[in-house]
């Protein structure tokens, strides 16, 4: 079910008094103020004309469109009052207010959208009255590097450029490189996605770890390229890429908390065999050496192995000494 | 065909909301198919009472009423039910409308749309180009663990609830019962901070570690929540962030630039390899391995005997 029930009637009471006001508004208009598809639009349309105060009365509503525009043939089957906007409830003030705060607190974020959203929300915090107390009981913070940020951010509204000094923990390396930011995305770190020029390639970068940035006078130039949705997370593993299987004991479940995986299969000990898929199998070689005895690469060999090489290696610098 | 339910729910708040006077049990029912249609008194009454509930989830007042002959009647008043007037600016409309789309959580993503359609039909000015004129930042709330929205709930009615929880380093998991005080994201992930009481302690809890169902009790708890909560300092404290020693270590030249960047001093020892003091709370050791070959631990000593230990644990294989 595309929406539920829910939803779609607190939907449909707004649309009441929203269309009340607006005789002849446009599908389109509409759909895109209340931020829903035309279809889905359309779908509440075929609902109200069901709807009214009193159903053998025969006052239903009697709202109608031609796929173009929206009538409303009879607007006195509801009341001016009970077509009032509505006040918020809880949960509407809760994840307003919630959401608002957490971005207000970004650092770089540009000063004016800062004061525009705090003068918001302390607007919404008095309209929503007692409602607002809920959301007391929530809040987010964004970790963003600010200088960093406000550099990506000015690069992207003057369509620059931007030249940085990235850090890949995978690699251990610092790599200079030429980006064209397209946006900034915020899941509990900050990123910027963008066309490398270097890979040419979508890439996304996260900005605490960029050592330095600068913003170049070329203009930023990506290629018309379709943004992801990224609700499932930034890194998304393709299905031709290499699998890697580690076990973990107790003290290394965290991994299946950081990692994205397919599977993590319980263990007699308490532990966990976690399976996941990566470009790279050699960017685990940190992961291999971190985990120590709380856990192990099963597969590939090839990882395993240069896990244990570099163990080797390393404690040879602590021989005679140790 | 089954009435649809979103039907249902629409036409009971506006008979509700349209009505001047209580509406008896019998005549909203009398007034709307779908009760109409209600093959018994017991399912009649049974949908009823769920569809007061919802309609109070989306914030409407109902009023319950008892007239002279004793009867229950219903309405939605309009005092209690109006939004009162609020003035958005077109740029403060636009900032609410990125605020809007930040939560990936179902039922708090329905709730921010419909808080903004609320003000919208109230007169919210629309946008007129939202990635013209402000930040091109697309923020994201990630919530991913299912006792988020049970936790949510109960933190919001005051609810205790029992959930198992494994310890990050714990075999098993074990049940605690906890007053739920607040949640928290931090760095992506979720904490919940409330009152352990079988410990008899404030304690918090990350959400990716409670396994299985949060249940909530019936009743309310009446105990003190407090105003404000430390769930950033804990984390912190857990992650060894709260830094009171300080590592000497050598590092291969133009490598480990993290550890360069939380370094208190530098110094290229010209071999090759420069020197680092870092100050650290606890972990070090398990981030320093993760370098292998390029780093080796000058001091402390214990700091030193940790890392050889975990390279050995690697090197058996």
């Amino acid at each position: 079910m595309a929406t539920n029930a829910i939803d779609q009637t607190r939907r449909m009471l707004s649309l009441v008094t929203y269309l009340r006001e607006r005789p002849g508004a446009r599908v389109e208009d509409v759909a895109r103020a209340f931020g829903i598809t035309e279809d889905e639009l359309i779908s509440d349309l075929d609902i109200l004309p069901l709807c009214g105060t009193s159903f053998r009365g025969g006052d239903l509503l009697d709202i109608d469109t031609d796929g173009d525009r929206i009538w409303w043939r009879n607007p006195g089957a509801l009341s001016a009052e009970a077509a009032a906007p509505l006040r918020l409830a809880a949960d509407e003030a809760t994840a307003l207010l919630v959401a608002a705060r957490a971005v207000s607190t970004l650092p770089g974020l540009r000063e004016s959208d800062r004061l525009a959203l705090l003068r918001a929300t302390a607007k919404l915090e008095a309209a929503a009255g007692e409602a607002a107390g809920a959301s007391a009981r929530l809040s987010v913070t964004f970790e963003s590097e600010g200088g960093v940020f406000a550099d990506v951010d000015r690069a992207i509204s003057e369509r620059r450029r931007l030249w940085i000094r990235y850090y890949s923990p995978a690699r251990d390396e610092v790599t200079e490189r030429e980006i064209d930011p397209i946006r900034l995305v915020s899941v509990g770190h900050t990123y910027v996605e963008a066309w490398c020029r270097r890979s040419e390639a979508r890439r996304t970068f996260r900005l605490d770890r960029v050592a330095e940035i600068r913003i170049l006078d070329e203009p930023s130039a990506p290629p018309e390229i379709e943004l992801r949705d990224l609700s499932e997370g930034l890194v998304q593993p393709a299905a031709e890429d290499p699998e890697v299987v580690i076990e973990v004991g107790p003290g290394g479940r965290w991994v299946a908390e950081y990692y994205p995986h397919d599977s993590a299969e319980e263990l007699a000990d308490g532990g966990l065999r976690i399976t996941l898929r990566t470009p790279d199998p050699s960017s685990l070689r940190r992961l291999a050496l971190r985990l120590g005895r709380d856990g192990r690469i099963v597969s590939p060999l090839g990882l395993a192995e240069s896990a244990r090489q570099a163990a080797g290696e390393a404690l040879a610098a602590y021989d005679g000494h140790g | 065909m089954a009435i649809a339910k979103a039907e249902r729910l629409m036409n009971l708040a506006l008979c509700l909301l349209g009505t001047g006077r209580p509406l008896s049990k019998r005549e909203l029912r009398g007034s709307i198919e779908a009760y109409l249609e209600a093959n018994s008194d017991d399912s009649f009454n049974r949908m009823f009472e769920r569809d007061k509930d919802d309609l109070r989830e989306l914030g409407l007042v109902i009023a319950t009423v008892e007239n002279l002959d004793g009867e229950i009647g219903y309405l939605a008043r309009r005092d209690s039910n109006r939004l009162p007037p609020v003035t958005l600016d077109a740029e403060e409309a636009a900032a609410l409308g990125l605020a809007a789309k930040v939560w990936q959580q179902a039922r708090l993503a329905g709730a921010a749309s419909g808080a903004l359609q609320k003000l919208r039909a109230a007169g919210l000015p629309e946008d007129v180009d939202p990635y013209e004129a402000h930040s091109a930042l697309e923020p994201r709330i990630p919530v991913h663990e299912a006792s988020f929205e049970p936790l949510m709930l109960a933190c919001r009615d005051r609810r205790a609830v029992v959930f198992d929880y494994r310890k990050a380093t714990a075999a098993r998991p074990a049940q605690r019962h906890v007053e739920p005080w607040a949640l928290e994201c931090w760095r992506g992930h979720w904490y919940l901070a409330g009152w352990d009481r079988d410990r008899g302690a404030e304690r918090v809890f990350r959400l990716s570690r409670i396994t299985g169902k949060v249940r909530s009790r019936a009743g309310r708890f009446t105990a003190d929540v407090p105003d404000v909560v430390t769930v950033r300092e804990t984390v912190a404290s857990w992650a060894g962030e709260t830094a009171d020693r300080t590592a000497r270590i050598r590092l291969r030249s133009g490598s480990g630039y993290p550890l360069r960047a939380k370094a208190s001093a530098v110094r290229d020892l010209g071999d090759g390899w420069d020197e680092l003091e870092i100050p650290y709370g606890h972990g070090l050791d398990a981030w320093l391995v993760e370098f292998g070959p390029d780093v080796v631990v000058l001091e402390p000593a214990e700091l030193r005997a940790e890392v050889v230990d975990r390279l050995r644990a690697v090197a058996k294989g």
